[in-house]
């Protein structure tokens, strides 16, 4: 039995993981789904550094673990091969993603400076539009 | 004074029900399905209540603990199978928990994250090594307390009440039914950990609970673990009130607690993370020593967390080794939000390697007396025996089907 559930286990890590083969049209929704995830999420942190609501060390922390997941996004939609008639869509989504991560990198970099977070409010959610659009 | 301290009790159990799995699952299926799988968590509760209820009621008459009893029920080999199993996911979920602990510290501090892995070590072993066992229980027990700042924070966030009670309501979605079934399979995982059921039996056995502790024993895992189940449900509901329309898929730890900060700003974000840090450390502390209590009580070594470590140096050298292990894999940079997925869905696998070997000794009279199951825990046991197999059954393919629950 625990043979099995080893072989399982190995199984499951292994198909899991799977996530570096070609950007078809299913994928690409996914990762725009990704995207636009990101974005809001990052809006509403801009939202509460704006009103006062957040402390320093953790928007400096959350902000770049949202950019890094962002900025990997972009890294992998750039180099993945694409399915027929996606490539267009699959790149602009790659500088979309690059696009939040460093729209969070500023949050990051000053996460008590209201202006800043007030400043980036407004592209975050038209980054939210954008990605929702690449995902329908 | 008794009642006092079985309220002591029920409070250090309703911090201490949260862990680093249950923050995880809940609140990405609030943010993926909303409210639909509130119903999953009432019967998850109501599992562990029973299992556990039948582990402590084991441990009561027969003075022994799971391993103890899986042993001698199912032979060595079977037994042998179940503690491996058993084993791997204590580490992935000790390793999930230790890694939890180092990014909330990060969250609070600024400080780099592999510094704080260290320290969040060190803390803990000085923690075990220093502090009267009962201490750990309440402090961690305690500070969990904080997590109920998610409850306030559900009602902040104003859910649409008449969706929440529909999903008390047991029902099947037919939208994304696999992303569903997977959710509610993580869900049932979160909620039955095993490790929190050998902990539990084993702390019987060393607080030499007799048949007079029965009562106590009924009343702790349904009151404890009942309440417990209560933060699930604000966990949820923040999630799908927070997340869901915004589109949000909360990847981070750190998501999780916007779900505080939102509606109640720095204080709610500060107990939020509090809260957390106490519930995900006192969940490693539990999870490390069921390590030690399932290797040592299969292996017929002396045991407890009440002796002097010169008193039982293999489980302490194991509760160490455990640590240690746990350390090196958080320092390899492995995720622990990811960690907790699989650990979840595999200890959901595992889960039937110990709750059948208990069920049958809770039926055994040689072992139990007068005090076998009645009629309603074999109902509730034999109904938990098929859910248990579903589940077990289903949750890799589930796994790999929906790609760690990301399609």
């Amino acid at each position: 039995v625990s043979r099995l559930v080893a072989a399982l286990g190995v199984l499951a890590l292994v198909l899991s993981g799977c996530n570096g083969g070609t950007v078809d049209k299913h994928a690409l929704k996914r990762d725009a789904e990704k995207v636009s995830s990101l974005a809001s999420e990052g809006g509403l942190l801009a939202d509460d550094v704006s009103a006062g609501r957040s402390t320093k060390y953790f928007v400096r922390v959350h902000a770049q673990e949202l950019s890094r997941a962002a900025s990997d996004l972009q890294d992998a939609l750039g180099k993945r091969p694409t399915s027929l008639g996606t490539t267009a869509d699959v790149r602009s989504l790659s500088r979309l993603a690059g696009k939040v991560s460093r729209e969070l990198e500023q949050l990051h970099l000053h996460p008590t400076n209201r202006t800043v977070a007030r400043s980036l409010e407004q592209p975050l959610k038209e980054d939210v539009d954008a990605a929702d659009k690449l995902a329908k | 004074m008794k009642i006092f301290q079985v309220a002591l009790g029920i409070l250090a159990a309703i911090g201490g029900f949260v862990d680093i799995g249950d923050l995880v699952f809940n609140v990405s299926a609030g943010a993926t399905f909303g409210y639909q799988l509130l119903w999953v968590v009432v019967i998850g509760v109501v599992g562990i209540v029973v299992y556990s209820e039948m582990c402590g009621r084991v441990a009561a008459v027969s003075g022994k603990a799971v391993f103890d009893a899986v042993r001698e029920r199912v032979g060595f080999k079977a037994g042998l199978a179940a503690l491996i199993s058993a084993q791997v996911v204590n580490l992935m979920t000790l390793t999930a928990e230790v890694g939890g602990v180092a990014i909330c510290l990060q969250l609070l501090s600024g400080l780099p994250y592999r510094w704080l892995i260290v320290i969040a070590g060190i803390a803990l072993l000085v923690v075990v090594w220093v502090t009267a066992f009962e201490w750990i229980e309440r402090i961690f027990g305690y500070g969990g307390l904080c997590l109920l700042v998610f409850a306030v924070a559900a009602v902040k966030l104003h859910p649409e009440w008449g969706a929440v009670g529909h999903g008390f309501v047991p029902h099947v979605s037919t939208e994304s039914p696999l992303l569903y079934a997977y959710f509610a399979v993580g869900l049932l995982g979160a909620a039955m950990t095993p490790y929190e059921v050998y902990f539990y039996s084993s702390g019987g056995v060393e607080e030499r609970w007799g048949p007079k502790d029965l009562g106590l024993n009924r009343v702790n895992a349904m009151i404890g673990y009942g309440l417990g189940g209560f933060l699930s449900f604000a966990l949820m509901i923040t999630g799908g009130a927070l997340f869901l329309e915004r589109g949000i898929e909360p990847e981070f730890l750190g998501s999780i607690t916007l779900g505080a900060e939102v509606p109640l700003g720095q204080v709610g974000l500060l107990l939020a993370l509090v809260g957390i840090l106490f519930a995900v450390g006192g969940a490693a502390i539990d999870t490390l020593f069921s390590g030690a209590y399932n290797l040592a009580q299969f292996l017929g070594w002396e045991w407890g967390r009440y002796r002097h470590p010169r008193g039982a140096p293999r489980f302490t050298v194991t509760w160490f080794v455990l640590l240690v292990l746990a350390l090196g894999l958080v320092m390899t940079g492995v995720d622990p939000v990811q960690l907790t997925e699989y650990a979840v869905i595999f200890s959901a696998v595992a889960l039937p390697l110990t709750y059948i070997p208990i069920f049958l000794v809770a039926n055994d009279r040689t072992y139990m007396r007068e005090y076998t199951n009645g009629r309603l825990a074999n109902v509730l046991g034999l109904f938990y025996l098929v859910v248990i197999m579903i589940v077990a059954v289903t949750a890799i393919p589930l796994l790999i089907l929906t790609n760690v629950g990301q399609n």
